[in-house]
């Protein structure tokens, strides 16, 4: 398969001309940073499958609305990402909350190379409030820069910083609760 | 060591196993299939089999006046293989159904057509397929193998050009008015 090394933007340009080679250059190249996302904001595989397809749907209807000017095409995909994710949260709030228990005789953190470690903490990430979570996922999981996150969260970079800071504490609190009961164990 | 010196590294490990997490491969099918949609809808659809018909007149025209060679050879002209697998066209350009326009065709002359004959030696699979009518000279019709009298050559006859959803002009079909 040939890699199709044009920017974003260029991409972005050849497929509202028709181009459907350059949609799907630019869909092979966005779509796992924005499934992986919703996936860790949601922990549910069809809420992100789902995210993703429309997603890219809105690119192909309204994909003109697009301003460099304001961020990356990245950040402009995470942000409607973002904005489909929250509002799934919050239709499903309080059918299926995430358990913040994570009772185990043993510390959490002790071994990230286990599956049973890495369970818990996506299940830490996933229980803490979407505000924080989104920091968390976005700075910490996808490895996006906290001025990107700004514009996909639209707020200052400071908000984004003091979040991320936050929820760290809040997942340190969390998992390291059930490291201490067993060290006194 | 503090939280963050803990956190980091289970954070990391997390993005590490998910990094190979994709969407499936139906949803970019099904996404491709709503991009073909959207570029087909009324205007850009019609543009571009109107722009695809005007190249092969323009290609058509160009080959039927270049000059002759001084000496031609001798040559027997194969009849052409016709084609025979046309899909069903789905889209057509707009007629009007007003009833007098139809009563005048139905007084008007008959067509006849031709088969088509392929412009392409490897056309597209075609679902879609929009038929362009275009007019170009008879001269054209020697380029598929069809004989034209040399006094005619420079008549202009009608043709219909079965333009792909790429926009590709695939086939070629004469008509005659009886």
């Amino acid at each position: 398969m040939l890699i199709d090394v044009s920017s974003d933007q260029d991409l972005l340009r050849r497929m509202l001309g028709g181009e459907e080679a350059a949609f799907t250059a630019l869909y092979r190249r966005r779509q796992g940073g924005v499934f992986r996302f919703a996936l860790q904001m949601t922990g549910n595989v069809v809420i992100a499958e789902d995210v993703t397809q429309e997603v890219f749907m809105a690119l192909i209807e309204h994909g003109s609305r697009f301003d460099a000017e304001k961020g990356t095409l990245a950040s402009f995909l995470y942000g409607i990402a973002r904005n489909l994710v929250l509002r799934r949260i919050e239709k499903d709030r309080g059918s299926e909350p995430v358990e913040d228990d994570f009772a185990t005789d043993e510390d959490v953190l002790a071994d990230l190379t286990r599956q049973e470690t890495i369970d818990q903490v996506r299940r830490a990430v996933l229980s803490l409030p979407p505000a924080y979570r989104e920091a968390v996922v976005l700075c910490d999981l996808q490895d996006v820069s906290y001025q990107e996150a700004a514009v996909v969260l639209d707020c200052p970079v400071g908000t984004v910083r003091s979040r991320l800071n936050r929820a760290r504490a809040m997942l340190a609190q969390k998992l390291g609760r059930q490291s201490a009961a067993a060290r006194v164990l | 060591m503090s939280g963050d010196d803990r956190i980091l590294p289970a954070l990391k490990a997390l993005a590490e196993q998910d990094s190979t997490k994709e969407a499936p491969a139906e949803v970019e099918v099904r996404l491709r299939a709503a991009f073909r949609r959207k570029r087909r809808r009324p205007g850009l659809w019609w543009a571009a089999a109107a722009a695809a018909a005007a190249a092969v007149v323009a290609m058509i025209a160009a080959y039927s006046v270049r000059p002759k060679p001084v000496e031609p050879a001798q040559v027997v002209i194969e009849q052409p293989k016709p084609v025979h697998d046309v899909p069903v066209v789905v889209s057509r350009e707009p007629e009007p159904v007003k009833q007098a326009a139809r009563t005048r065709r139905r007084a008007g002359p008959r067509e006849i057509v031709t088969d088509f004959f392929p412009l392409m030696e490897a056309p597209p699979p075609l679902d879609r397929a929009a038929l362009v009518r275009i007019n170009l000279p008879a001269s054209a019709m020697r380029t598929v193998g069809l004989p034209v009298r040399e006094d005619r050559l420079s008549e202009r006859v009608q043709a219909d050009v079965l333009v792909s959803e790429e926009g590709l002009a695939t086939a070629i079909r004469f008509v005659k008015f009886q």
